[in-house]
C-alpha cells in the first residue's frame, strides 16, 4: 500500500510538472503567434499581423471586420485582431507585451500616451508610406499631432470634440436655458441638483480623461500648461487659477465626487435621466440615438468665462505600427490601407459605428450629409471651429495637472498655490526631459 | 623491533557506498521530488523575479527601450519624493484602521460562533466565511454600488434615520476608511475560522475551573482565552499587517488612488510609476524599500509579542 501510494505520488508530481511545462510552452507559442512573429504557415505562406485595440460592442466588431476586408485586397496577409478592456489595455497589457518582445504589430494609442511610443522608437516612422496626395488629404493639425522630429509616426483616424449635453425636459421644468457662461453653468448645476439627480457630471477621477475634459476650460482663459517651443511650464497665472477654481466650484455646486460608472465618457447616466448636464464627446451621439432615444437630450458648446473665447478639445486615438516587428512593412501597409488610403472604412467608423470627425477632407466630404443630422449639426456648426488638438504631454505633466485639479476639487486646495506647485513640478520635470512634446 | 602502540588504532568508519536501492536513499529522493514542484515554483515565480527586480532597481528602464545602469540614483530620488512618503503615510494610516478592525472583529466573531451550540455553529461559520470566497472584483463592484453617494444603498438607509448623504469613496476623509472596511469585510471570515480552531484547542476544564472560582466572562476572556490565543493572535497580527501594506486591487477598482490622493497607498504608487509613468527601475527601487519597511515592522511585531503563554 505504501509503495502504491509512492507510485501514485510520483505520477501526480510528474503530471504536475509536465502540465506546468506544457502551459509555459503553450503560452509562449500563443504569444509568438500573437506577436505575428511566427513563421508563416507552411501551406499558405501567410503573414500574420496582430492588431490590438480596447474597443467593445459595435466598435470592436468594426475593428475585427477589417481583417476580412483586407483579405480581399491582400490574401497573403492574415489580420489577427484582439481587444482588451480599456483599463488593462492602457495599464499593463501593452507595456508588458512590448517588454516581452511580443507587442502587437498594429495598435491604437491615445494622444496622451503617443509620445511614449514615439520617443522610445516603438512607433514606426510612416513618412515614406504617406503619398503627397494623402498628406494633402489630412488636416495639417492632425498630421502635426503624430509628427515627431519631422517624422510621421502614426495615422490619425478620428477627431472627437467635447460639448455640453443637457436634459431638455429638466431644463424646461426648471425654467432654465442651457448655460453659455461659467457663472450660468455653476448656477444651473446648483439649481438642477436634486436628491438623486446630479446637476452636472464632470470627470471626478484623476487621469488623462479628466485632464482632456478640463483643458478646454483652461484654454478659454487664454492659458496653457506648457509652452512647447520654449519647453517651459506656463501653468501659473490668473487664467489657470480661474479654471481650477471653476471645477472646485462645480463640485461644491453639486457635481458628484464619485460615480457608479468608471468614467464620464459613458453617457449612460445622462441617458437614463440621472443627470441634468454632462461634459462629453462626439462619441456619445450614436450611443444616445441607439440606447436612449426617448430621453430628450440637447447639446451646446462648452460655456465660456466672461471675456473668454470658445474652446473645445479635439481628441481622438491614433493608429500606430510597431516598428520593431518583423512584419512592420506588412503591418504599415495594412494600417495605411485602412485609414489613410481607403475612404469607406474611416467614413463608416466616423458616421455609422460612432460619431467623430475624420481628419481627412475626402472622408468629411463623402459624409457631409451625416454631419448635419441631429446633435451632429451642433458639433459641426457651433463647436468644430473652436477645436484645439488634445495635447500629448508626458505622464509626469498629466499627473502634476491632475494633482492640482484634485486638490482644488476635493481638498479645498487654493488654486493659486496648487497652480504654482504643479508648475514647479512641470518645470522640474522638463529640465531633464529629452523627448519631444 | 617496532614498539607496538598501546592505544588501539581507531578504525576509520567505513564509507557508506551510495546505494540507490537503499530505503534511506529512496525515501530522500521521494521527499525531494515531493518538494520539487513547490521549490521550483517558488524559485521561478518568486525568487527569480525578486532578483531581477533588485537588478532593475539600479537601472533606468521605461520598458520600451534598453535598461541604463544608474547605480543608486533611484534610491536617492526616492528620498526626496514627497509623493512616495505621502503614500507610505497613507498606507500606515490604512494599516492602523484595517488591522485592529480585522483582529477584533474576527476574534469576537470566533468567540460568538464558538458559543453557538449544535449544528447552528456550522451554519454561522459558513455564513461568516462567504465574503472571503467572493472575488475581489465582484466584492468591489458590489460595494461601489452600496457606497454610491447618489443612489447607494447605504445612503438610503442613512436617509431613513435622518443622516445626511455621505461622500464615502468620493470624500477625502472617508475614502480610506471605506477601503479598509471593504477589505476587512472580505477577510474577517477567514481569520474568524483561524481563531475558532484555536479556541477549540483550549481545554474546557480551564473554563469550568474558572467558573467554579467565580470568574465572570470578562475575567475568563482576559485570563484564559486571550492569553492562550497568543500564538494565533501573533500570526493574525503579523499577516494582517503585511496584507495591509500590500493593499492594491480594491484601490485600483474603487478609487484609483483618489480622491485627491486620499487613497494613494504605496503599492498603488509603485504601480503608477511602473505602468503610467513607465519608470520601472524607480518602481522596483520603491518596491524593495517597501519590502524592507514591511520586514522591519514584522520583526518589531514579533518582538513585541514574544514571551511565554501564561494562564
Amino acid at each position: 500500500m505504501k509503495k502504491a501510494n509512492r507510485i501514485i505520488s510520483f505520477l501526480l508530481t510528474g503530471a504536475l510538472l509536465i502540465s506546468a511545462a506544457g502551459c509555459a510552452s503553450g503560452g509562449s507559442s500563443a504569444s509568438n503567434s500573437a506577436a505575428g512573429q511566427s513563421k508563416p504557415a507552411a501551406n499558405a505562406e501567410k503573414t500574420k499581423i496582430t492588431f490590438w485595440t480596447f474597443h467593445t460592442n459595435a466598435e470592436k466588431d468594426f475593428m475585427a471586420s477589417l481583417g476580412e476586408k483586407y483579405k480581399k485586397v491582400n490574401p497573403n496577409v492574415e489580420i489577427v485582431y484582439q481587444n482588451f478592456p480599456e483599463a488593462d489595455y492602457m495599464g499593463s497589457k501593452l507595456t508588458t507585451a512590448f517588454a516581452a518582445g511580443s507587442g502587437p504589430d498594429v495598435f491604437v494609442m491615445s494622444p496622451g500616451d503617443f509620445l511614449k511610443y514615439a520617443n522610445s522608437g516603438v512607433a514606426m516612422d510612416l513618412t515614406s508610406y504617406y503619398t503627397d496626395e494623402m498628406k494633402k488629404d489630412f488636416l495639417p493639425s492632425s498630421l502635426q499631432a503624430v509628427t515627431v522630429d519631422n517624422k510621421i509616426m502614426g495615422i490619425p483616424f478620428e477627431t472627437e470634440l467635447l460639448g455640453l449635453y443637457y436634459n431638455k425636459d429638466m431644463f424646461k421644468a426648471a425654467n432654465l436655458n442651457p448655460p453659455k457662461t461659467w457663472s450660468e453653468l455653476e448656477a444651473d448645476t446648483k439649481a438642477l441638483t436634486k436628491n438623486k439627480i446630479a446637476g452636472l457630471l464632470v470627470e471626478p477621477s484623476k487621469g488623462y480623461y479628466q485632464n482632456f475634459t478640463w483643458y478646454p476650460f483652461l484654454w478659454q482663459t487664454g492659458s496653457n500648461v506648457i509652452d512647447t517651443e520654449k519647453k517651459t511650464g506656463t501653468f501659473e497665472g490668473a487664467g489657470t487659477e480661474k479654471a481650477l477654481k471653476l471645477w472646485g466650484d462645480l463640485i461644491k455646486a453639486g457635481a458628484p465626487q464619485k460615480l457608479s460608472i468608471p468614467l464620464t465618457n459613458d453617457i449612460a447616466l445622462l441617458g437614463e435621466g440621472q443627470a441634468a448636464m454632462q461634459v462629453c464627446g462626439t462619441w456619445a451621439v450614436a450611443s444616445l440615438e441607439q440606447k436612449y432615444p426617448k430621453t430628450n437630450i440637447g447639446l451646446v458648446p462648452l460655456p465660456v468665462p466672461d471675456g473668454g473665447k470658445a474652446a473645445t478639445c479635439a481628441g481622438g486615438w491614433k493608429m500606430l505600427v510597431n516598428g520593431k516587428s518583423k512584419n512592420a512593412d506588412a503591418a504599415a501597409k495594412f494600417a495605411m490601407w485602412a485609414f489613410a488610403e481607403n475612404v469607406d472604412i474611416p467614413l463608416e467608423w466616423c458616421t455609422k459605428v460612432k460619431f467623430a470627425y475624420s481628419p481627412r477632407t475626402s472622408v468629411v466630404q463623402a459624409g457631409k450629409d451625416i454631419y448635419s443630422k441631429g446633435l451632429r449639426n451642433v458639433f459641426t456648426n457651433e463647436i468644430y471651429s473652436s477645436a484645439i488638438g488634445e495635447p500629448r504631454y508626458p505622464a509626469e505633466v498629466v499627473n502634476a495637472v491632475g494633482d492640482a485639479l484634485q486638490s482644488v476639487m476635493f481638498s479645498n486646495g487654493d488654486p493659486k498655490a496648487e497652480a504654482k506647485t504643479a508648475n514647479d513640478k512641470i518645470n522640474e520635470f522638463l529640465k531633464t526631459y529629452k523627448g519631444s512634446l | 623491533m617496532k614498539a607496538q602502540s598501546v592505544i588501539p588504532e581507531r578504525e576509520e568508519p567505513k564509507k557508506k557506498k551510495f546505494n540507490f536501492y537503499s530505503k534511506n536513499t529512496r525515501e530522500n529522493i521521494f521527499a525531494y521530488c515531493m518538494l520539487a514542484p513547490d521549490v521550483i515554483g517558488l524559485a521561478v515565480f518568486f525568487f527569480l523575479p525578486v532578483i531581477i527586480a533588485l537588478y532593475t532597481s539600479f537601472h533606468s528602464w521605461n520598458v520600451l527601450e534598453p535598461m541604463q545602469f544608474i547605480g543608486l540614483d533611484n534610491y536617492k530620488a526616492m528620498l526626496s519624493d514627497t509623493q512616495w512618503w505621502g503614500s507610505v503615510r497613507t498606507t500606515l494610516l490604512y494599516s492602523v484602521m484595517f488591522v485592529p478592525m480585522v483582529f477584533c472583529f474576527s476574534l469576537l466573531m470566533a468567540i460568538f460562533v464558538n458559543s453557538i451550540p449544535g449544528k447552528a455553529q456550522q451554519l454561522f461559520r459558513t455564513l461568516f466565511f462567504i465574503p472571503y470566497a467572493i472575488s475581489t472584483v465582484v466584492a468591489s463592484l458590489i460595494w461601489r454600488f452600496i457606497l454610491d453617494p447618489q443612489r447607494g444603498f447605504l445612503n438610503e438607509i442613512f436617509g431613513l434615520f435622518g443622516i445626511s448623504p455621505q461622500g464615502f469613496l468620493g470624500s477625502t476623509k472617508q475614502a480610506l476608511f471605506c477601503i479598509a472596511l471593504v477589505s476587512a469585510w472580505m477577510l474577517i471570515g477567514y481569520y474568524c475560522i483561524i481563531f475558532l480552531s484555536a479556541l477549540k484547542d483550549i481545554p474546557i476544564s480551564y473554563y469550568e475551573a474558572a467558573k467554579l472560582d467565580g470568574a465572570n466572562a470578562f475575567h475568563i476572556f482576559t485570563n484564559i482565552t486571550f492569553p492562550l490565543l497568543k500564538e494565533v493572535s501573533t500570526f493574525v497580527l503579523v499577516v494582517t499587517t503585511i496584507a495591509s501594506f500590500q493593499v492594491f486591487d480594491l484601490i485600483k477598482i474603487l478609487t484609483n488612488g483618489g480622491p485627491s490622493e486620499a487613497t494613494n497607498v504605496s503599492v498603488y504608487y509603485i504601480y503608477q510609476n511602473a505602468f503610467e509613468f513607465m519608470k520601472v527601475g524607480y518602481s522596483s527601487a520603491l518596491a524593495f524599500v517597501l519590502f524592507l519597511i514591511i520586514f522591519v515592522m514584522s520583526l518589531f511585531q514579533l518582538k513585541l509579542t514574544k514571551g511565554e503563554t501564561n494562564v
